[in-house]
């Protein structure tokens, strides 16, 4: 049966608040609270069951120490090769390489894993060209002491380039 | 005990009657305390007395510490059924048209009381309550010297309607709420209240009633809307159906007698 709706007439308390509303927003609000709660420490007791697993588990055991002197040689030279800042050092290279690609052709790059030094050997038209990309590489931050070692005019060639070769050390 | 869970007060306060009850609040609500005084001496123009009797109430500790919630009797309050306004108002603007219409009803002797409206949509019309601000002050006064928080005060007539309403009809209907020495009555259609009746009632009460029934004789607008229900303290109940067998005398069920404010009104003490 439809009766009449309540009278909200009050000399204080206040008659367009909705106290069912407010009501039914708190449940929601403290229902969510321990919904986030629970799943929080589900989370929690996952996390703490799988770092038991772990600790369970047998534990990976390192190889024995190598004996073998040959081979201690060969994986000091493979930790060595891999040690070498091969990224950086070529991208210098490139840089420099683009920045004066009019006059300068490098021919190659050589690493020395054991001296950290790099050889590089280019062809320039003439010699102040092979003097500017030294500089080019002096103000290097990745290569330290760049020097000429040695350069020598091609006569076979019928454009007679000076060949050049330049040695640096790479900072490790 | 919990802030929002506070134990409550709830007080009738009538010029010959003031009753008190306290409920202790929680999962489920349980009266603690009941004490009730009769006035002597008491009239609807002079609340002094009725006032005395309620701080001569609460000097007891039992009733501090507590929120307090008050009903008082229709015959401090004035009522008015304020048309929708034509334009949207804002709540000044809502209260200065009530304003109008109480002052409109009853002269200007109304200008200083305090108004409180409900809350209704626009478009719809709503109720306006006025009460001397002199005698709102003095009851916030005497229950703020006991710690007690006032945080309702209602006029009798909507604390009875809101007891009653499920056992209420939609349509058409009178809805009366008689106590000793007065009577308030609502028109109500659809569920809206359309009309307020209030009247001081003498020792031949039940002529009162009688006229009412003509009032809701000659204003209904659907057959048998001139029906009245009435809700009466246990007393004026039995005297009124044997007088007026013919209407219908509200009985209290189980939901009634469980509110603590019902015992007040009813003038049933524990």
């Amino acid at each position: 049966m439809k009766t009449p709706r309540q009278i909200r007439l009050d000399f204080v308390a206040p008659v367009n608040e909705s106290r069912s509303a407010g009501l039914a927003l708190m449940i929601l609000g403290l229902a969510a609270v321990l919904g986030i709660g629970a799943a929080f420490n589900a989370e929690l007791n996952e996390r703490a069951g799988l770092e038991a697993r772990i600790e369970s588990m047998p534990r990976i055991r390192r190889s024995a120490p190598i004996t073998d002197p040959k081979l201690a040689a060969e994986l000091n030279a493979v930790q060595r090769e891999l040690n070498i800042p091969w990224s950086s050092v070529l991208n210098e290279l490139e840089a420099a390489n683009h920045d004066l690609a009019d006059t300068v052709s490098v021919l190659s790059i050589v690493p020395d894993p054991q001296k950290h030094t790099v050889r590089v050997v280019a062809e320039v038209r003439q010699l102040p060209d092979a003097l500017k990309y030294l500089e080019r590489l002096q103000n290097s931050a990745v290569l330290r002491f760049p020097m000429l070692e040695s350069h020598e005019r091609r006569k076979d060639d019928p454009e007679h380039p000076i060949r050049v070769k330049l040695t640096a050390e790479w900072h490790t | 005990m919990l802030p929002l869970w506070r134990d409550e007060v709830v007080i009738y306060f009538a010029p010959n009657r003031v009753a008190l009850t306290r409920v202790t609040r929680g999962i489920r609500s349980r009266v603690v305390a009941t004490r009730h005084c009769e006035v002597t001496g008491g009239s609807a123009g002079n609340p002094s007395a009725a006032l005395a009797c309620l701080s001569n109430l609460l000097t007891d500790d039992q009733w501090h510490g507590a929120s307090a919630r008050l009903i008082v009797a229709d015959t401090w309050v004035r009522y008015g059924i304020v048309p929708a306004p034509v334009v949207k108002l804002d709540e000044d603007g809502r209260l200065s048209h009530a304003r109008y219409v109480l002052a409109d009803t009853f002269g200007d002797s109304l200008s200083d009381w305090v108004i409180t409206l409900t809350d209704a949509p626009p478009g719809r019309t709503y109720i306006a309550c006025a009460i001397p601000t002199a005698l709102h002050a003095e009851l916030e006064d005497v229950l703020l010297s006991v710690q007690l928080k006032l945080t309702s005060l209602k006029p009798k007539l909507v604390a009875a309607f809101d007891i009653w309403r499920k056992n209420l009809p939609f349509a058409e209907y009178w809805f009366v709420s008689l106590d000793e020495g007065s009577l308030a009555a609502v028109q109500i259609t659809d569920g809206e209240w359309r009309r307020v009746h209030t009247a001081r009632l003498g020792k031949e009460w039940p002529v009162e009633l009688q006229r009412l029934r003509a009032i809701g004789r000659y204003t209904e607008t659907s057959s048998g809307g001139g029906q009245l229900f009435v809700d009466a303290t246990r007393s004026m109940r039995v005297t009124g159906m044997e007088a007026l067998s013919d209407l219908t005398w509200l009985e209290p069920s189980t939901r009634q007698e469980g509110m603590p404010e019902f015992d007040l009104l009813q003038g049933v003490t524990i």
